[in-house]
């Protein structure tokens, strides 16, 4: 019905699209306050904030890869020409 | 409301003048509290109003809420499979939910409740162990290999990438929601400054635009989450 239709679908990849660089952020943020917070657990300052802010921006990374791939499949799929519908 | 740019809280006011007055002059309960509750209530007597009399030709309200929830099953179904009526209900709450709160924000005398990250992040808090739960409870130990990654031996190195990667899922879904709908809020009471009126009404029809497609984008992506955890680990 309502969200099924070919409009809808490049609107979907909109609201994806919106999430992209939040996404990234987000990743590097998490990683580096749970570095921060083991770091003063352990008392090894910085090793533990620095390793654990590299893999922070490997996941915002990966986070953002898989958000893209999800995008280009629902465009693929918005740009398939469907017989049944018409909008 | 944007720094105490807003005149009136009409909730807040009646709350003030039952008596639930700390020695300052605020309110004991939030506003954003007392706001989602408003809006809860508000729901809760929508959706008695409609299935008052359930018909099996519907009309009026009954439609409405038909059409709603059938296109929102319809789209979970379609993207997650049968397993998604198992969790429909939950996500088509939150839509509505979330829709209802972002849209009520808009109305004189009234606050959005998702303009507050406490209200934003207790739903990702939710929507995170919600969906780890599903996931336990249909691979039970083997849901462990969601983080571990395609190979054995890369599994020290993915392990903690994919537990920042699921607790960075929690922060953008609360804060996009949050900043969102609190920068709209900035957005109308600064212009309101500038050219009442005039300026703010046109941009009534972009935040309600915008609105859905919050309400949306955090129903989509909880749906995801939820379909990654019904999923085999690959």
């Amino acid at each position: 019905m309502f969200f099924g239709k070919k409009k809808n679908r490049h609107f979907q990849a909109l609201g994806l699209a919106s999430m992209m660089g939040i996404h990234l952020v987000s990743g590097v943020i998490v990683g580096m306050v749970m570095g921060y917070y083991l770091d003063k657990y352990f008392g090894t300052k910085p090793w533990l904030m620095l390793l654990f802010l590299i893999f922070g921006i490997i996941a915002g990374y990966r986070n953002m890869f898989r958000e893209m791939q999800r995008i280009q499949k629902k465009e693929a799929e918005a740009d398939v020409p469907d017989n049944d519908e018409k909008d | 409301m944007a720094g105490g740019l807003h005149p009136i809280f009409l909730v807040e006011e009646a709350v003030k003048a039952i008596g639930l007055v700390d020695a300052h002059g605020h309110s004991l309960i939030p506003g954003n509290v007392l706001y989602s509750w408003t809006f809860m209530i508000v729901l809760i007597l929508v959706s008695t109003m409609a299935t008052k009399k359930i018909s099996l030709v519907p009309r009026g309200l009954q439609n409405f809420f038909e059409f709603v929830i059938g296109s929102l099953e319809d789209f979970v179904v379609a993207n997650m499979g049968e397993d998604g009526r198992k969790v429909f209900p939950v996500l088509a709450t939150l839509f509505i939910y979330i829709l209802t709160c972002n849209v009520g924000g808009l109305f004189p005398g009234s606050d959005a409740p998702t303009a507050n990250i406490n209200t934003t992040a207790s739903m990702a808090v939710f929507v995170f162990v919600y969906y780890q739960y599903w996931g336990f409870k249909i691979h039970g130990t083997h849901y462990i290999h969601h983080f571990t990654g395609p190979m054995i031996w890369m599994a020290p190195l993915m392990f903690p990438i994919e537990v920042i990667g699921h607790f960075a899922r929690m922060l953008s879904l609360s804060l996009r929601l949050f900043g969102n709908i609190r920068g709209e809020d900035i957005v109308l009471a600064l212009l309101f400054m500038l050219a009442p009126v005039v300026s703010t009404v046109p941009m009534y029809f972009l935040f309600m635009l915008a609105d859905v497609i919050q309400a949306f984008v955090f129903f989509m992506l909880s749906m995801l989450y939820l379909k990654g955890a019904f999923e085999e680990a690959h």
